[in-house]
């Protein structure tokens, strides 16, 4: 048994005399796999995560409970998966003609019960996007009728950091279009893009603004002889979840950052240290609201907070004033005004303030501009089916420097 | 009702309620028990006792009964091997079932049960599930094979498994292929010279149509064995990269990293001005980047790998240095990876922007990160010149905030760029001096002190600052009290009025007070130096330093090389060759890099040679030049460098290579890797001429307490294109304390790289151990060819042909000419004619050296005087 490991060691790879463990956490759970040989970490951490995506699909929903009754199912599964170690394959495609265990559900799917929603990835952030239980749904349920349903989800991350005189040094957008199938008898779908979608630095299409990224990479099961020309992702969905295409916009962004922030930091007469900011939405008025917004303002001083005027709270472990913003319109501005006591402030402390780090979600909106064209799916469905097409963009790391 | 049930019975009837459960004649109430059965096999509990009851339960045609029957028989056969012999027959039966996913099911079960006795049984199925019809049951059997393997050896090969494993890597089935190609790795590595993987263009060619059509995991087991292939040329190699180049914009990132390690080998082979190369180098790119917007776990480990790349070849990421400047949310690994690399990537095009971040990490909260963001700014000085006063000037910045950790840290890096750029940076002291108290770590505090110790003649209070560290010397760790005695005599030696009383008190400190051996020997010598020649210490001590380079913690070389070769792997995360944490007999094979290009990098080659001698020559310099070195015995042609070499040789010849002369005596053995340097292995040799050939005489001996094998040799380029003419003949492996002489004969058609001093050789030994590396110098006699006689018509029309720079006089004391002649004749000098001229003797000679060259000398003998004069004359035959 392993029960401690020395503090040494590099993360994700742990050493236990000649074992190794690599582990990811997903769903609450640690999915560890161990090795003696030199194998490859990379193919380790894919597989796990694959792994758990799997165990979702067909479990449903990925908890403890839900492992343990499942077990016999997730003991088949390993088996087809791993050969002596050898990964056979990961796709549930594949694996559906193997697998003979059903698998087992406790829990009755409540429409109003969100816990387990987490399809934009993030966990912490609820999406107000009415969920659908089907995103819940072991994958083999689908066989005994049940709501047809499609999600097609275009989530992005932005990675941004503006320097203390504004100027923007870095913009960097990370996306990802994901498609949830829940459709037993879809042969294909058809997913138009912009039609002035380009990649790379010299290509440009169309007439309008062009949506660009740089690099670009699909899922092998993406066939691309209609997205020369036409932007058209042709595929043959599996049930369950698929990263269909993923991409990356890097040192640019087609439009302005979402959020400026004026800083203001001084030293008033009795030694404490005033820090105001002002922050500009720069969306387009009306049009949006930003649901939960906390801004990270690190401050290295482990002082205490004399009188907060906004909404704020100061963690002293973190050295850092948490502000929180619940929702925030577009083209509105906000302001707050804090104060902390600190002794011995010195002028060289105020070197120490900052950065401000912002954390926010964006929902109906890309950053790079991506949109879904059209979503066609053949044969055609019958009309009950439903289709979900949805845009997000998280911020990653978006930073503020003052 | 669901399966968590099983989990929760405690009972103590519990084996038995199962055992009246697993013999129901219900199916239903069967699978129920077996169900739990395998539940308390999970969770740790000892069911072996209804070993005979679940086998019952084997016959079925039930799959999913049969399937967790299997699970249970595979966890407890070994344990109980002579009841596993029950389920024999219905395996071998299962192997012929019409349904083939239970042909599969009982073939891979059964290679998973290590029991002789079904072992035994498993070969005849296995021969026809290898010829199965359904490409699943191939794919199963196939990877069977490598199970078999590992438990029995002899078995496969008698068997003939092997090349029916072979046969599979032709299969129509992608996914056949896959696995027979991971099954025959496996067991190649255990057989390292078996050549078991023959891997020709045409099985290369397969390998290749098939990564385009398997799954992502079958990819990354083809691209591995691709890359252990050696292609023949650089077309080869270039049009095995274009084909492997689509695999980098696999969204599975260990795919990604399998292609980068294929393209990473093979761009060795790859002449650096082909328009293909820069193509390549680009196209690396966007697929690390990639990997960064990976989740935390992934991107550490690719940010070691890249660490790897860039260091190998920086060119590929030298434009994306962005990407490297941390996120505020990045966990703090990454955070340490990325400055790494950061620093790696500084030069002065983007020092600007690396400064400028840099300075922000500099005020962020967490501690460690700050650190090391602090002693980056301190590389970024030391690395890129012209940066070096802003980097000074930021860390002053950085001392005002009077942030303890990163004052601290910003003292130690100083006092680099001190040793770095000497009087350039020294006004800044002062405010390095106001900070001393705040000082209290070892490190801090010792730099600080060398600081003080190297200019106190500029620092007014000196002596005061010192003697303020004096007071709690017993206190301090031994690195800081090594640093306060050196620094108080350096300032003794500078100011020697007012300082007598304190170095008094240091030296009484070290040597009497103190039980630690290294600093009382140092006060020791100190004090006696001091005492016996002031002026001779005052040169010891405050001799000129020798400036410290730039890269300080690269990876060695050959380890490097050995790491690229495993991208992706355990190895390069750790940094370390798997031999050094794998446990057994795989991975213990060094890879290499294939050999450069054919078309030989002279330029840099010789860059390296000629470093600038201000850097110290640490080990990581001589390494370089071996860089290009590979380990295996080559016979290489005749190489057209060679009239090159001639003329870049012949002055230096002159200069010093004759002094060589004098020490023709061949018995002249040197200890040239001592025991303690090479793990053991000590080596000792000299060189000869015997019968025309020269011969590298060693002795090799063992004084290690393992056995060593596998001994090769390589030498690096040299003046004279010395190299082995076949290889290292140490055919027994060498036990403990044994000792054998080796006798090497070399030729001289090697590459040619002028050595200074120029009969210097640069020589790699390896053994099963490790790489050594050694360098020696050979009489430049043994280069001496037999046919150098000249004629003595040639002689005297060369002697006036060959203009006067050529020439080169010297004196050689204390010889006798009786004892030289026999000397000179046995080391093809020849003397072509004598004559006497006012009471002196004129003997002329010529010799000729492998390259061709000649020399002619004239001796002038004085009768009675010992010491002669020489005369010598270079001719390069014009041939």
């Amino acid at each position: 048994m392993v029960t401690a490991l020395p503090g040494d060691q590099p993360p994700v790879v742990m050493r236990h005399k000649d074992r190794y463990f690599v582990h990811v956490r997903q769903g609450g759970l640690f999915w560890v796999a161990t090795t003696t040989a030199d194998s490859s970490p990379f193919t380790i951490i894919e597989f796990l995560n694959r792994l758990s995506a799997l165990v979702k699909d067909y479990c449903g929903v990925l908890n403890e409970t839900n492992i343990t009754e499942n077990f016999a199912l997730i003991y088949e599964l390993l088996d087809e998966v791993l050969d002596y170690g050898y990964i056979q394959t990961t796709s549930s495609d594949i694996l559906k003609n193997f697998i003979q265990t059903e698998a087992v559900s406790s829990k009755q799917f409540n429409l109003f019960d969100l816990s387990n929603v987490g399809l934009f990835g993030a966990d912490t952030q609820q999406s107000k996007v009415a969920p659908s239980t089907a995103a819940t749904r072991p994958i083999q349920g689908s066989r005994e009728g049940g709501k047809s349903e499609i999600f097609v989800d275009v989530i992005e991350r932005m990675s941004v950091v503006i320097g203390s005189n504004g100027v923007l040094m870095k913009a960097d957008v990370e996306g990802e279009i994901r498609v949830k199938c829940y459709m037993p008898n879809c042969s294909e779908i058809r997913i138009g893009l912009n039609e002035e979608f380009s990649i790379g630095k010299s290509q440009l299409r169309g007439y309008g603004a062009a949506v660009r990224v740089d690099e670009c990479s699909f899922h092998q099961a993406v066939r691309l002889d209609e997205f020369d020309n036409h932007r058209i992702l042709r595929l043959s969905p599996s049930q369950g979840e698929l990263t269909v295409m993923q991409y990356l916009l890097s040192d640019e962004l087609p439009s302005a950052p979402p959020f400026r922030l004026f800083p203001t930091i001084e030293r008033d007469k009795g030694g404490r240290l005033i820090v105001y900011l002002k922050l500009r939405c720069d969306l387009p008025p009306n049009s949006l609201f930003i649901s939960p917004c906390v801004f990270n303002i690190v401050v290295s001083l482990s002082q205490e907070l004399s009188s907060p005027d906004q909404r704020a709270e100061l963690r002293p472990e973190s050295r850092a004033v948490v502000w929180n913003i619940p929702r925030f319109a577009g083209g509105t501005q906000l302001s707050a005004l804090f104060k902390l006591d600190i002794p011995d402030l010195s002028s060289a402390s105020l070197l120490e303030v900052g950065p401000v780090s912002l954390s926010f979600e964006l929902p109906k909106l890309t950053a790079t501009g991506l949109q879904i064209r059209f979503l066609r799916l053949s044969p055609i469905q019958p009309s009950q089916s439903q289709r979900w097409v949805r845009y997000v963009t998280h911020s990653d790391s978006y930073t503020i420097r003052v | 009702m669901t399966d968590s049930k099983y989990f929760t019975t405690t009972k103590k009837g519990e084996i038995f309620e199962l055992k009246a459960e697993l013999n129901s004649d219900k199916k239903e109430k069967k699978k129920e028990a077996v169900k739990k059965v395998i539940a308390s096999m999970t969770v740790g509990k000892d069911v072996s006792a209804l070993f005979p009851d679940v086998v019952n339960c084997m016959q079925t045609d039930n799959l999913e009964l049969k399937k967790l029957v299997y699970l249970y028989l595979m966890n407890y056969a070994k344990s109980q091997p002579d009841m596993a012999i029950m389920a024999v027959n219905t395996f071998v039966k299962d192997c012929e079932d019409p349904n083939p996913l239970i042909r599969a099911l009982a073939v891979r079960t059964m290679g998973c049960i290590r029991v002789d006795k079904i072992t035994e049984y498993l070969c005849e199925p296995l021969r026809k599930c290898l010829k199965d019809e359904d490409p699943y049951v191939r794919k199963t059997a196939a990877v069977c094979v490598a199970k078999l393997h590992d438990i029995n050896a002899q078995l496969v090969e008698d068997q003939g498994f092997l090349d029916t494993l072979k046969d599979l890597i032709s299969d129509s089935n992608p996914m056949v292929v896959a696995n027979a190609v991971a099954a025959l790795s496996e067991i190649a590595e255990s057989h390292p010279n078996s050549n078991l993987l023959d891997l020709n263009p045409q099985t290369i060619n397969k390998l290749l149509t098939a990564l385009n059509e398997c799954t992502e995991w079958g990819q990354i087991f083809i691209l591995d064995c691709l890359a252990n292939y050696t292609p023949r040329d650089d077309r080869e190699s270039q049009s095995i990269c274009e084909r492997v180049t689509p695999r980098l914009s696999h969204a599975n990132s260990a795919v990604v990293l399998s292609a980068v390690k294929v393209l990473m080998k093979f761009m060795e082979m790859l002449p650096k001005d082909l328009d293909y190369y820069g193509t390549l180098l680009k196209k690396l790119a966007p697929p690390l980047v990639t990997l960064l917007s990976a989740e935390p776990e992934l991107q550490y480990v690719a940010l070691r790998n890249i660490n790897l790349i860039v260091q190998r070849r920086p060119e590929i990421l030298k434009h994306e240095m962005k990407v490297f400047f941390v996120k505020y949310n990045d966990p703090i690994y990454v955070k340490l990876e990325k400055l790494d690399i950061m620093i790696r990537l500084a030069s002065q095009a983007n020092i600007a922007q690396v400064l400028a971040e840099l300075k922000e990490y500099a005020t962020e909260v967490d501690v460690d990160f700050v650190r090391k963001a602090v002693r980056a700014i301190g590389r970024c000085a030391i690395k890129v010149e012209q940066s070096a006063e802003r980097c000074v000037s930021t860390l002053l910045d950085l001392i005002q905030t009077k942030v303890n950790y990163v004052v601290q840290e910003a003292i130690v890096v100083i006092k680099d760029i001190f040793r770095k750029y000497p009087n350039k940076y020294e006004s800044v002291i002062a405010t390095l001096c106001e900070n001393l108290d705040s000082l209290d770590e070892p490190e801090a505090r010792a730099a600080m002190i060398w600081i003080v110790g190297e200019y106190a003649e500029r620092i007014d209070n000196a002596d005061e600052l010192l003697e303020s560290f004096l007071e709690g010397f017993h206190d301090e760790s031994t690195q800081v009290q090594l640093q306060l005695l050196t620094a108080i005599v350096k300032l003794f030696l500078k100011k020697p009025t007012e300082t007598q009383e304190l170095v008094q008190q240091v030296l009484s400190l070290a040597t009497q007070d103190s039980d630690n051996p290294d600093l009382r020997d140092r006060g020791y010598i100190y004090w006696r130096l001091l005492s016996t020649d002031p002026v001779a210490a005052k040169e010891v001590v405050l001799a000129e330093k020798p400036l410290i380079s730039e890269e300080t913690d690269l990876i060695e070389p050959t380890l490097l090389e050995e790491l690229i070769c495993h991208i992706g792997t355990l190895a390069s995360v750790y940094h370390k060759p798997p031999s050094a944490f794998v446990e057994g007999s795989r991975g213990v094979q060094h890879k290499r890099l294939p050999a450069t290009a054919n078309s030989p990098d002279a330029s840099s080659a010789a860059a390296v040679a000629d470093a600038p001698p201000a850097v110290i020559p640490s080990q990581g310099d001589l390494l370089g030049d071996l860089l290009n070195l590979d380990l295996t015995p080559t016979t290489t042609g005749p190489t057209p460098a060679v009239s090159t070499g001639i003329q870049m040789g012949a002055m230096d010849l002159l200069g010093g290579g004759l002094d060589s002369l004098t020490m023709i005596d061949s018995v002249w053995v040197q200890v040239w890797v001592p025991a303690m340097k090479a793990k053991g292995l000590e080596i000792s040799g000299t060189f000869a001429r015997r019968a025309g050939v020269i011969q590298m005489e060693m002795t090799l001996s063992n004084k290690a307490m393992s056995v060593m094998t596998d001994f090769a040799i390589q030498f690096n380029r040299n003046s004279f294109g010395l190299a082995p003419a076949g290889p290292l003949q140490v055919l027994i492996p060498l036990s403990p304390n044994q000792s054998i002489e080796v006798t090497l004969p070399l030729n001289t058609v090697g590459p040619v790289m002028k050595m200074d001093p120029l009969s210097n050789l640069q020589v790699a030994v390896k053994n099963n151990i490790d790489v050594f590396y050694f360098s020696c110098q050979y009489p430049i006699s043994i280069l001496f060819v037999e046919d150098g006689k000249m004629e003595r018509q040639v002689f005297l029309a060369t002697w006036k042909d060959i203009p006067n720079e050529n020439e080169s006089q010297f004196q050689i004391k204390d010889c006798h000419l009786n004892a030289a002649s026999s000397k000179l004749q046995g080391s093809n000098i020849f003397t072509i004619a004598k004559r006497t001229v006012d009471g002196q003797d004129m003997l002329y000679q010529s010799m000729k050296l492998s390259n061709g060259i000649w020399v002619l000398a004239e001796l002038r003998v004085q009768a009675g005087n010992p010491n002669y004069t020489v005369t010598c004359l270079l001719w390069v035959q014009n041939t």
